[in-house]
């Protein structure tokens, strides 16, 4: 692959790119926040003054280039300037997942050596403050908001805006030092450092250059024609490199505007207000927004659920065919556009979708259901499939080939092959440098030649040459007959139902598969509070025989539809259990991006799964917890293991 | 257009001038039931005490000449000079104000946290009370108050529609009552100054915050005393404006007192806290008894005006208990 | 009386100032029944200062006699050194004395934002006339109001409820709006009853997160109401004892920790 050493038109720093769009697009909008109610505006050159007031503080305060720099909170203006004031310096950015305990916390800034933390609030200052003494390198926390923080030590404590006025005041001193450095900052020079939060093990620090992260952000813009006068909100966390490449790299290629949130719990009425053009959110977002329309459809008046229904069947009909640009009649048009004004344009604009032209989901299997529901309204929602150490791109949907099975052809300047394992490979100008400080991690996963394993099993559809995901590649694997076992496959189908909110499959090297459950509270709860139906506890609801049972017509439903599959009918569920406790975090079981750790569920629960497979009706047990201040409790339950249909495949056939 | 839905369109627009009257006197009881949980059963006398009490003083009558003559073998009745409309229209707001502030500081300051029907009944009193009042200050004959407001069907409506009867020679136009017209623009001006007052002045946030939650006011500094004389004088006010109008259209008499019992059905459709409710439910009665009597009457023998109202009303009571827009009752077991 | 330039610091290093309000000689009787006798006790500017007791000891009638809901027999209120003449508790109020109560009274009919709006109706000074007809005055004014509400909303958390009905809020963001509602008032001392009953352990742990917070970034002088005697002693700079409408201690958590007094009645008499 042919890789270009000037740069995309010559701008080959984070710096750079923020000089040329404050010269270019000076006073368009480049943030917006919400405070105290009213949307604040930075523009362009707004931003590069701050950014720069920012640079020449922390130079001030001693930052050298080659330091790391840990930025944790959600997401606001001044730690997206933060990240670009580290690369202006010579240092190298770490944003840190602001839900991280400090124990985790911990582990990176202690890997990565972090001289130096900005924080967003008080809340994380004391997790880093709590484990300070582990940290030999560490020396000075910068933050954000000084509420609460009036009474610490400020001896090694500075508030962010006095950082910045330190930065103007010594301007003559460091400004040469500072253009310094930042025409040292070429293609190859560290952008940032993203810690993956690993399914096992510790996290890694994928360490990305700028080329990786501007070239991705260019190919992916050009894809999708995006420009200058697009609006995304930011409210993923910082950590993730999909909100790195959105809010970072793609605003800064093209110059677009990034919208933060007022605080999390706002996101919905922030995303109403904003009315982004561009889109992001896992399957968990859109599965919510949609559970939330259809409680409040119950709760509509008559007129107004008939004519919902009566729009979205019509949707349902010819909405994905009109937004991929197949033939349809025009009476259905027509309909279709009076269904617009009538329905699915209020809709829209009350899930603040309204002026997205380009939306995405990854991370996740989205359900066929819920993402032809938005592609019905008329909402251009594409599947993309990606990496930390791709810089996200690896695959995505052209407009007008989006379906929900696939996740679509190779990115530009994306080389993909599939080995004999179907696993997939890759090679892209996307490829992560390395592995911080874990140069057997980084040979294992990347070879000599730059292709990259992902871990993941898929292969490519003859007709259409989309890639389809089965699943993690070590996670496929045999049962006792030699038959695949595909747990994802499986739990993905389970959880497009509103109700379940998580499964995991067992199985593996066994004769049958059985499962584990959790409800999901909101939707289950909704259901129990119209049935009349009391409880007290997640718990209690977890265990009532009526929601058993609609699970159990659930699992049913599934199996029947594996068992289609005749290479996967093996996967069918046999037996199942409903947990008592929702997987968490906290508790270890679930990565901080909500994936099934399934070892460790598998440790954890061993005498449920013993019971399912020994046939025991009901098991007792005891399960240690952690609470949101760390504090360590237990629950105990007796939980009812229920049987499920399964159906007979006619043809048995050995796989492979 | 076809000579049915000619008369038909007209009387809907009579309808709707009816009905912009029902509003204005059931927006008197919305106000004060909001704000202090009081059905005030003599919001109609209020509205006939305030025309009377208008008349007299632009007439120059002596107030309660009967008993002064009685008492002291005088003949005096007026006192020989008239006031302009305007200023009497501004002394009748002060005497309704000072009404306000008795019936404060007399009777309702005394009943506070009693049961609701406790004081209906007390309102009742009031009514009875004030009837002969006004009967004793300013005589019981029929008085025709004219504050100046135009009377009569308007022409320039007339002409000015007569197109629409495209020919149709037994259509000289819309016949529209002058008063009418200038009622409602009148009821519309009250109900948007009603809204700006309650949502952007200091005192109308107040009047919200007593009508939710007397323990909460007390707290954040509200003077609930201040603020029901505030309501009762606004109520006043608003039935200075009913008396007006209907005064200038069928005199001051006391059957102007029982549009009181037409502002009920009114009430149970638009539900008995709501503004808006009230001007709607107005205007559906309004129009309903005109259309129904226009399209059934002569079918029934006519006379449907006079119930209609309460059959409508009793459906939504049977239906709909909370009225269109009144407070969703929810019970919960 | 205390001299006013009198005060003491508090442990984690706060400099508390004179006496805001003074009780003297409190007796509250309903009928025959004594709720309070002969209590006397002070509140001095910029500490958090609680009144605990069993239930039944008198503590909320304590409040309610600060706040004028309930007027003693005998006893004087001293509020900044002046003696208090007996007051509505609108007049009260006015004076810049701001309460939350237990069971909560907001107005559920509003949105959160109207209800915290409501707290600041005496900061707003335009007359009646005035805001008919100098419009950009009032506005002004308006938009001054809502400057400080929105600090509030910010400062308690409680932006993403903004325009949403009281209603339909659960209990414990309703005891937070009710917080930002007197805290808009910028009450020279605020009494908050009870804000913690009926919470479980990780609303009360907000609870007194923002209580210790409101103290310390607006210096607000807090009188508080608690039965739970773990969360009070954490919180506050100096409790007042109460048994049986008596007081039985008054000084800080240590000192009242280790009152003999205290000890029995905790011990001897139940509560919950």
């Amino acid at each position: 692959m042919a890789q270009t050493q000037s740069g995309a038109e010559g701008k080959q720093s984070l710096p750079a790119l923020l000089h040329r769009n404050a010269t270019q697009y000076g006073s368009a909008p480049a943030y917006r926040e919400k405070e105290f109610g009213i949307w604040q505006t930075w523009t362009w050159s707004q931003t590069e003054k701050e950014i720069e007031a920012l640079a020449l503080g922390l130079i001030n305060l001693g930052v050298n280039e080659g330091d790391f720099i840990a930025i944790i909170g959600r997401n606001r203006p001044y730690l997206y300037w933060a990240m670009v004031a580290a690369q202006s310096v010579g240092a190298v950015p770490v944003p840190l997942y602001q839900d991280a305990n400090a124990e985790e916390m911990a582990y990176v800034l202690q890997h990565c050596g972090a001289r130096f933390v900005i924080a967003s609030d008080q809340e994380q200052v004391d997790k880093v403050i709590e484990v300070q003494d582990q940290l030999h390198q560490f020396e000075h926390l910068i933050y954000l908001d000084p509420r609460g923080l009036r009474k610490y030590d400020h001896h090694t404590l500075h508030q962010y805006s006095h950082v910045q006025d330190q930065g103007r005041a010594a301007y003559d001193e460091w400004i040469t030092d500072l253009n310094e450095r930042r025409s040292k900052l070429t293609y190859d020079s560290t952008c940032v450092m993203l810690y993956t939060s690993g399914t096992t093990g510790k996290p890694k620090g994928v360490v990305l250059s700028n080329r990786n992260v501007i070239e991705s952000a260019k190919n992916a813009s050009d894809f999708d024609k995006l420009t200058e006068k697009e609006d995304i909100l930011s409210y993923l966390p910082m950590a993730w490199v999909g909100d790195f490449i959105f809010s970072v790299g793609q605003a800064y290629w093209c110059g677009f505007c990034v919208n933060c949130p007022e605080s999390a719990d706002t996101m919905m009425t922030d995303l109403r207000e904003i009315g982004p053009t561009y889109f992001f959110a896992p399957p968990r977002v859109f599965e919510t927004q949609l559970t939330n329309v259809m409680i409040r459809m119950e709760d509509a008046g008559t007129l107004k659920k008939n004519m919902f229904h009566k729009y979205m069947e019509h949707a349902k009909k010819v909405g994905g065919d009109i937004l991929d640009g197949n033939p349809v009649s025009t009476a259905d048009r027509l309909k279709y556009a009076i269904g617009n004004t009538l329905v699915y344009g209020p809709l829209k604009d009350t899930l603040g979708l309204g002026r997205v032209r380009v939306g995405y989901t990854a991370g996740e299997a989205i359900g066929p259901e819920i993402f032809e529901f938005y592609r019905s309204l008329g909402i251009n929602l594409k599947q993309l499939y990606g990496q930390t150490e791709a810089t996200v791109f690896i695959t995505v949907q052209p407009d007008g080939e989006v379906r929900a099975d696939t996740v679509g052809v190779p990115a530009p300047d994306v080389e993909i092959k599939i080995d004999d394992n179907g696993e997939i490979h890759y090679r892209s100008p996307g490829t992560f440098v390395e592995y911080y400080k874990n140069p057997e991690s980084t040979a294992s996963t990347k070879d000599a030649e730059g292709w990259v394993a992902t871990g993941d099993a898929g292969f490519f559809e003859e007709n259409s040459g989309h890639l389809r995901i089965i699943d993690r590649a070590k996670d496929v694997g045999k049962m006792a007959d030699g038959a695949m076992f595909a747990p994802k496959y499986v739990e993905n189908k389970l959880k497009f139902y509103p109700d379940i909110l998580e499964a995991v499959l067992f199985g593996n090297g066994k004769d049958r598969c059985v499962a584990f459950i959790n409800i999901d509270l909101t939707a289950v709860g909704n259901w129990a509070e119209r049935n009349n139906i009391a409880y007290a506890s997640y718990q209690e609801l977890a265990g009532h025989p009526k929601v058993l049972e609609t699970i159990q017509s659930h699992v049913e439903t599934v199996n029947k539809s594996v068992a289609e599959d005749p290479m996967l009918s093996g996967c069918q569920v046999h037996r199942f259990v409903v947990l008592h406790k929702e997987l968490d975090a906290d508790d270890g079981e679930m990565t901080r991006t909500r994936k099934v750790r399934r070892r460790i569920v598998e440790e954890k629960f061993a005498d449920i799964i013993a019971a399912l497979y020994d046939g025991s009706p009901e098991i007792s047990t005891t399960t240690e917890v952690t609470y949101e201040d760390g504090r360590k409790g237990s629950i105990s339950a007796t939980l009812d293991i229920r049987d499920a249909a399964v159906s007979s495949v006619a043809a048995k056939l050995a796989a492979e | 257009m076809p000579d049915s839905l000619l008369f038909g369109t007209e009387v809907v627009l009579n309808g709707l001038m009816a009905g912009v009257l029902y509003a204005l006197v059931a927006l008197g009881f919305v106000l004060i039931y909001k704000a202090s949980g009081i059905f005030n059963y003599a919001q109609g006398v209020m509205a006939l005490f305030a025309a009377m009490t208008l008349y007299g003083i632009m007439v120059g009558q002596v107030p309660f000449a009967h008993l002064i003559n009685a008492i002291f073998g005088t003949h005096i009745h007026h006192f020989g000079w008239e006031v302009p409309a305007i200023i009497a229209i501004v002394l009748t707001i002060a005497v309704m104000v000072l009404f306000a502030w008795l019936v404060q500081q007399y009777i309702f300051r005394h009943l506070v946290g009693q049961e609701p029907i406790i004081l209906f009944m007390a309102t009742i009193g009031l009514a009875y009370f004030l009837e002969g009042v006004a009967d004793l200050m300013w005589g019981s004959e029929i008085k025709a108050l004219d504050v100046g407001l135009p009377q009569g069907g308007s022409f320039w409506i007339e002409e000015n529609t007569q197109w629409m009867g495209m020919g149709n020679e037994n259509f000289y136009g819309f016949f529209l009552d002058q008063l009418d017209l200038i009622a409602t623009v009148i009821a519309a001006v009250l109900v948007i100054a009603l809204v700006a007052f309650s949502q952007y002045t200091k005192q109308g946030r107040a009047m919200r915050a007593v009508a939710d939650d007397h323990q909460a006011a007390l707290s954040v500094g509200i003077n609930l005393n201040f603020i029901w004389v505030l309501v009762w004088s606004v109520a006043g006010f608003v039935a200075l404006v009913a008396g007006i109008v209907w005064g200038s259209k069928s005199g001051v008499q006391f059957s102007l007192s029982l549009i009181a019992l037409k502002a009920l059905p009114v009430l149970m459709l638009g539900g008995f806290t709501s503004i808006p409710g009230a001007i709607v439910g107005g205007l559906i009665i309004g129009v309903g008894e005109k259309l129904f009597e226009f399209a059934i009457g002569p079918l029934v023998g006519g006379a449907t005006e006079n119930w209609f109202a309460y059959v409508l009303a009793l459906l939504f009571l049977v239906f709909r208990p909370q009225g269109l827009f009144g407070d969703k009752i929810i019970e919960r077991v | 009386m205390l001299d006013a330039s009198e005060g003491y610091v508090t442990e984690d290093g706060r400099q508390i100032g004179g006496v805001v309000m003074e009780m003297k000689n409190i007796t509250l009787r309903f009928g025959g029944v004594v709720a309070i006798k002969d209590i006397s006790f002070d509140i001095r500017e910029g500490e958090i200062r609680a009144i605990i007791g069993p239930n039944g000891a008198g503590k909320s009638s304590m409040l309610n006699v600060i706040s004028g809901f309930y007027i003693p027999q005998e006893g004087e209120v001293f509020f900044h050194g002046e003696k208090r003449p007996q007051m509505k508790p609108y007049e009260v109020a006015r004076q810049g004395i701001a309460r939350t109560f237990q069971n909560i009274a907001l107005f559920e009919g509003m949105s959160v934002l109207d209800n915290v709006m409501t707290g600041r109706l005496n900061n707003m000074k335009s007359g009646l006339f005035a805001q008919a007809l100098w419009k950009g005055k009032a506005e002004q004014e308006e938009t001054e109001n809502r400057e400080v509400v929105e600090k509030i909303i910010d400062f308690l958390e409680i932006q993403h409820i903004r325009k949403t009905p009281v209603s339909r809020l659960p209990y414990g963001l309703k005891k937070r709006v009710e917080l930002a509602r007197a805290l808009a008032a910028e009450p020279k001392l605020l009494l908050l009853d009870e804000p913690m009953a009926g919470m479980n352990v990780e609303e009360k742990e907000d609870m007194s997160r923002f209580i210790l917070d409101v103290n310390d970034e607006f210096g607000t002088t807090i009188a508080l109401i608690e039965h739970d005697m773990g969360v009070v002693m954490d919180l506050s700079d100096r409790v007042v004892v109460m048994d049986y409408g008596k007081k039985i201690g008054d000084g800080t958590p240590d000192e009242v920790r280790t009152n003999q007094d205290v000890i029995d009645a905790y011990l001897g008499v139940s509560h919950d």
